[in-house]
């Protein structure tokens, strides 16, 4: 089907996008465009205009000095090839790598998939697991919003309608073990469940602090803080990492669709929390 | 050209569709052209008050709503006209899919404005979407003159059933599920018509049977049939699903009716809510052997949701209940099928047509059988296959040229070459691998699973110890061409054209190539018949004024039947032209094969076909105990196609079949709820990619003469499909130790049957002989 009517706005600096948000109430962001401009197809949203963000050179790029900072605007594939990621951050890397497919990797952005927050989205519970931050700017200035206040809902974010992601910061802290996993769609790639877990560690194996999030089965990107609380303080070995798997789906509200019931994919968050956690820790020298 | 036969020609067509330069129906659409689209029902069961065009006729560009008052014979149906073509204010809509009007416009978008605007009222009717409730006598009713929902009751009886089971030393009972499949063939339906310079109206699409196209359009129109021309573009694929008219009649009754030139393409999800599918069949079985490994006895139920219209149900649920015993020669069966009308999608004809649900439950039962009496699958399956001379259900002897078990033969020694298929355990090597690559303990979430049968095929290999392999074998059988004392039949002309030597040759038949190859095929036994080069055959097949009627391209008959027609018509041509000085000759015929009969009231006592296709298949599977997913990682597949006409091609059609076949048995989930589809897009109903193909495909193709077939071919097409899901089901028995009752058989059904085969695991091992067979593979593997 085709879109509704709409503006096409593509302005060449973050004050003009702004601006035109400001001045379009019904305008919407237009990043990669891969899950916007389907829903716009099937006329789930009609946008009076699009504002697109692809020509506004200070919204790309990855920067790693101390943390890690990475440009809203920045794709899938420049995520996945970075070598500095890969070494630094090797998680967000590797989940870059299993989004979509190439053609989706080739025009998704890291600040698109986060501001839309698709409960079966990857680097949404990436993001989360690492307990990272972004940067959001609109009419009334800039401003930090953490991981843990980003994802409010199904397709919701804490960001204002003419607030626009900048760019994300990922901390890092120490010494640490990550892993992302996920049990993928058939057809769309999109994670039935998706695991991502990051671990602090001292003296060898000993999991000081443990982050992790689930996506796919719930209705936005969610910690898993019964298995964060079954490994922290522990030692990292296998009666512990499925204690915490088998703890994970604790409290957890999961949705079922045609594809896989609730029940299923409860069952899968234990699964895929036990595969990612021996990921993470497989690669721990004691 | 002699040594014609056989030979793997290029296809001609491929070419064209590879670089796209091919013309599908949907690329004959020319400006000018009124484009169509159609106003669906959207609704299970209603009753139309009133239809309101007024808003759709003032929308800009839109030139007409035609509605049931503008059709002249408002019913048309392959076996019974049970089906308007537009559904009519005071009568009902009886599925989703139903059709109401009909919007023709000056452009797509206004045409798909004009559709949204066309306002229906409806009383809407409590739906009938269960065909068992259905059945009900207090059920509402989907035709009310029918009088009732059930559509065909077939009982078919031989010997005494109860002395069937007084000679068996076991009896199990099963019961088994298939859903809906989708045909997803890539082409959706899409089409033009006009009326010709001559008043001929001349429709354009895709189909499967030009002549029975000519005649249901003609009779909807009230035309004679020689003034309606149905022609062919390529033909993306049909599977069956182009058997029924879908949208033939809609663009012949828009282009008669307004005299103006006309398109409609469907999208993916018009074409899947609109078009019939294959039936979902509940069958509930009972089987009797003897120790010995004597099956005694087959009782079945077979209950198929029809939808809400005929089309070829009787037929198939005929088909299905022909084959609750499989291709096994049981001395006392009592086989009901049952066709049901629902307020569902219609079902209809689709590959296999009824053998692959019936198939379904019968070779599972065969192997459950084998396990409980302690015999390899394949030895009690060598004891009761078909052989020549049998006596089938319907208590005749089958057509000549039954080869059951030597394709069954040749599949157990293929699959001990490939599969490592009846190696004693011992025999095999070390198995440590399979605990040493273990990342994932497999207590993680199922709890302590650990299946009977460890062995799995796989042995060696490396392998984390949540993954485990198993190797299944299944037996099919299928009708080649139409049963039933239909009149079977196909036509075909052949015109001879030179000086001395035959410089050109003229092959007339209306034979559809729905991609098979059909035209290559027909055109290589031309020319083995008439001693020319391929090249010097023109093929005329794809115009009902300009081709004989060869009948449909569906049942595995057009290779037999169409190829017969050439081959009879080239060798009476070639006689003409040696007795001649004429420069052209030309010679028809039409083949008829031995007569079939029509199944006796009450028993189903019948000579049902005049031709079967032989299919034995071997698979390897490897299943994830912690999520269900199966991964297929080879399948084995034997077929008697009597003789390859063209070697190539008969093994794309083996390979194509089998990513068909593997669709259905794992993923392809057609989703209905309370009459609508659940599934109407390809990112829901999950089709197979190469990636979901076994990396190894053994095709195997034995020759053993068909007595009438062309140079002794009979049919592939179907074939494929029939033994795979159970090979399947039993391969995952063979990994896991629990059998699967439904189709499709996906990770979470799997995942299930696992967790409830560890809970009787845990219980009391008395109870649990019919859901998990305690002998599995120990016997299956030992005793080859």
């Amino acid at each position: 089907m085709f879109p509704s009517q709409f503006d096409y706005y593509r302005p060449s600096s973050l004050q003009e996008a702004i601006g035109l948000l400001g001045a379009n109430p019904d305008a919407k962001v237009l990043a990669g465009g891969h899950s916007l401009l389907p829903a716009m197809k099937l006329r789930l949203t009609m946008p009076g205009a699009l504002v697109d963000l692809s020509h506004i050179p200070e919204l790309r790029g990855i920067n790693v000095n101390g943390g890690v900072t990475i440009g809203a605007m920045t794709t899938y594939d420049e995520i996945e090839v970075s070598a500095e990621l890969q070494q630094r951050v090797p998680m967000l890397a590797e989940a870059a790598a299993v989004v979509g497919d190439p053609h989706v990797r080739a025009r998704g952005t890291i600040g698109g998939s986060l501001a839309h927050s698709d409960p079966a989205a990857d680097l949404t519970a990436v993001f989360l697991a690492l307990g990272g931050e972004v940067t959001a700017v609109g009419s009334n200035g800039e401003r930090i919003i953490g991981a843990d206040d980003l994802f409010v809902d199904l397709l919701t974010t804490s960001l204002q309608p003419d607030e626009v992601i900048t760019q994300i910061k990922i901390p890092l802290t120490g010494r640490t073990a990550m892993a992302y996993e996920k049990q993928e769609h058939p057809a769309s790639g999109y994670a039935i469940v998706g695991v991502a877990a990051v671990l602090t560690l001292r003296d060898g194996d000993h999991c000081e602090s443990a982050r992790l999030a689930v996506t796919g089965c719930t209705s936005k990107a969610t910690r898993l803080t019964a298995a964060e609380d079954a490994l922290s303080g522990q030692s990292l070995n296998e009666e512990t990492i499925t204690r915490a798997a088998q703890a994970a789906s604790e409290g957890l509200e999961v949705n079922g669709d045609l594809y896989a019931s609730e029940e299923y994919r409860r069952h899968l968050v234990t699964v895929i929390t036990g595969r990612t956690l021996r990921r993470a820790t497989g690669a721990i020298t004691r | 050209m002699r040594g014609t036969i056989g030979a793997s020609l290029p296809r001609p067509d491929a070419f064209g569709k590879v670089t796209g330069e091919t013309r599908y129906p949907a690329d004959l659409v020319r400006p000018g052209m009124l484009h169509l689209k159609v106003v669906f029902a959207g609704r299970p069961h209603a009753r139309i008050l009133g239809i309101d065009t007024a808003a759709a006729l003032r929308q800009p560009g839109v030139v007409a709503v035609l509605t049931a008052a503008d059709v002249p014979y408002n019913a048309h149906g392959l076996i019974e006209d049970d089906q308007p073509v537009l559904c009519a204010v005071g009568e009902k809509v009886r599925f989703a899919g139903d059709k109401v009007a009909l919007v023709a416009a000056e452009s797509r978008e206004a045409a798909a404005a004009g559709a949204s605007l066309v306002v229906v009222t409806y009383e809407d009717l409590p739906a009938a979407t269960d065909p068992r409730a259905a059945l009900a006598a207090d059920a509402p009713l989907v035709h009310d003159r029918h009088g009732s929902n059930q559509l065909l009751h077939l009982p078919i009886r031989k010997g005494t059933i109860e002395r069937g089971f007084a000679e068996a030393d076991i009896v199990l009972d099963g019961t088994f599920s298939t859903s809906w499949q989708e045909h997803a063939f890539l082409q959706p339906e899409a089409g033009i018509a006009e009326v010709d310079e001559q008043g001929r109206l001349v429709v354009e699409t895709a189909g499967q049977w030009l002549h029975e196209d000519r005649r249901q359009i003609a009779k909807i129109l009230g035309l004679p049939e020689e003034r309606v021309i149905v022609r062919y573009a390529a033909i993306g694929g049909a599977f069956g699903g182009r058997e029924d008219l879908s949208i033939q009649h809609l663009l012949a009754l828009a282009a008669w009716t307004l005299r103006r030139p006309v398109a409609l393409i469907w999208s993916r999800e018009e074409s899947i809510v609109a078009h019939h599918k294959r039936h979902p069949m509940e069958i509930r079985c009972r089987w009797g052997a003897t120790y010995d490994g004597r099956i005694t006895a087959v009782e079945a139920e077979v209950i198929a949701d029809g939808g809400a219209y005929a089309s070829t149900s009787a037929e198939v649920v005929k088909v299905a209940t022909l084959f609750a015993s499989g291709c096994y020669e049981v001395p006392h069966i009592a086989a009901d099928g049952y066709a049901v009308y629902t307020n569902n999608v219609p079902s209809g004809a689709f590959r296999g047509f009824g053998a692959p649900q019936a198939q379904f439950a019968a070779e599972v039962m065969v192997t459950r059988l084998a396990h409980t009496i302690g015999m390899d699958p394949v030895e009690l399956r060598r004891r009761n296959i078909y052989r020549e001379g049998s006596l089938e259900p319907t208590q005749q002897p089958l057509p000549p040229g039954v080869s059951a078990l030597p394709v069954l033969e040749r599949c157990v020694e293929e699959a001990q070459v490939h599969l490592g298929y009846g190696l004693a355990p011992q025999s095999l090597p070390a198995t440590t691998s399979l605990v040493a690559e273990s990342v994932e303990a497999d207590q993680t979430a199922t709890g302590s699973l650990t299946p009977r049968s460890a062995r799995g095929a796989g042995n060696g290999r490396h392998s984390p110890s949540h993954l485990r392999r198993g190797v299944g074998i299944a037996c099919g059988i299928k009708n080649v061409g139409y049963s039933f004392g239909y009149p079977e039949q196909s036509t075909a002309t052949v015109e001879l054209h030179g000086g001395g030597d035959i410089e050109r040759a003229v092959v007339r038949v209306g034979a559809a190539d729905v991609g098979q190859g059909s035209h290559l095929a027909l055109r290589q036994i031309a020319a083995e018949t008439l001693g020319v080069a391929p090249g010097t055959v023109e093929m005329v097949c794809d115009d009902s004024a300009e081709a004989p009627d060869a009948g449909s391209a569906s049942a595995s008959r057009m290779t037999l039947m169409g190829g017969r027609a050439v081959r009879d018509a080239a060798i009476e041509a070639l006689a003409k032209w040696r007795d001649t000085d004429d420069l052209h000759v030309e010679a028809t015929v039409q083949y008829r094969p031995p007569a079939t009969t029509p199944l006796a009231a009450g028993t189903g006592a019948s000579q049902p076909n005049y031709c079967y296709g032989y299919a034995a298949q071997a698979v390897e599977v490897e299943v994830s105990l912690l999520t269900g997913q199966v991964q297929v990682l080879r399948i084995i597949s034997v077929h008697d196609v009597g003789r390859a006409i063209n070697h190539q091609q008969v093994e794309g059609q083996i390979e194509g079949c089998l990513a068909q076949a593997l669709g259905y048995a794992l993923l392809e989930h057609f989703q209905v709820r309370d009459g609508r589809v659940l599934t109407p897009y390809l990112s829901t109903y999950l089709l197979p990619t190469a990636l979901d193909m076994p990396t190894e495909i053994v095709p195997v193709i034995l020759e053993l003469s068909d007595p009438n077939g062309p140079y002794g071919a009979r049919g592939v097409a179907e074939m494929p499909l029939v033994p795979l899901t159970p090979a399947i089901a039993a391969a995952i028995h063979d990994a896991t130790g629990v059998w699967l009752t439904q189709q499709p058989m996906t990770p979470e059904r799997i995942l299930t049957a696992l967790n409830v085969g560890t809970a009787l695991e845990k219980g009391s091992s008395n109870e649990i002989t019919t859901t998990i067979d305690t002998k599995s593979t120990v016997t299956a593997h030992a005793s080859k």
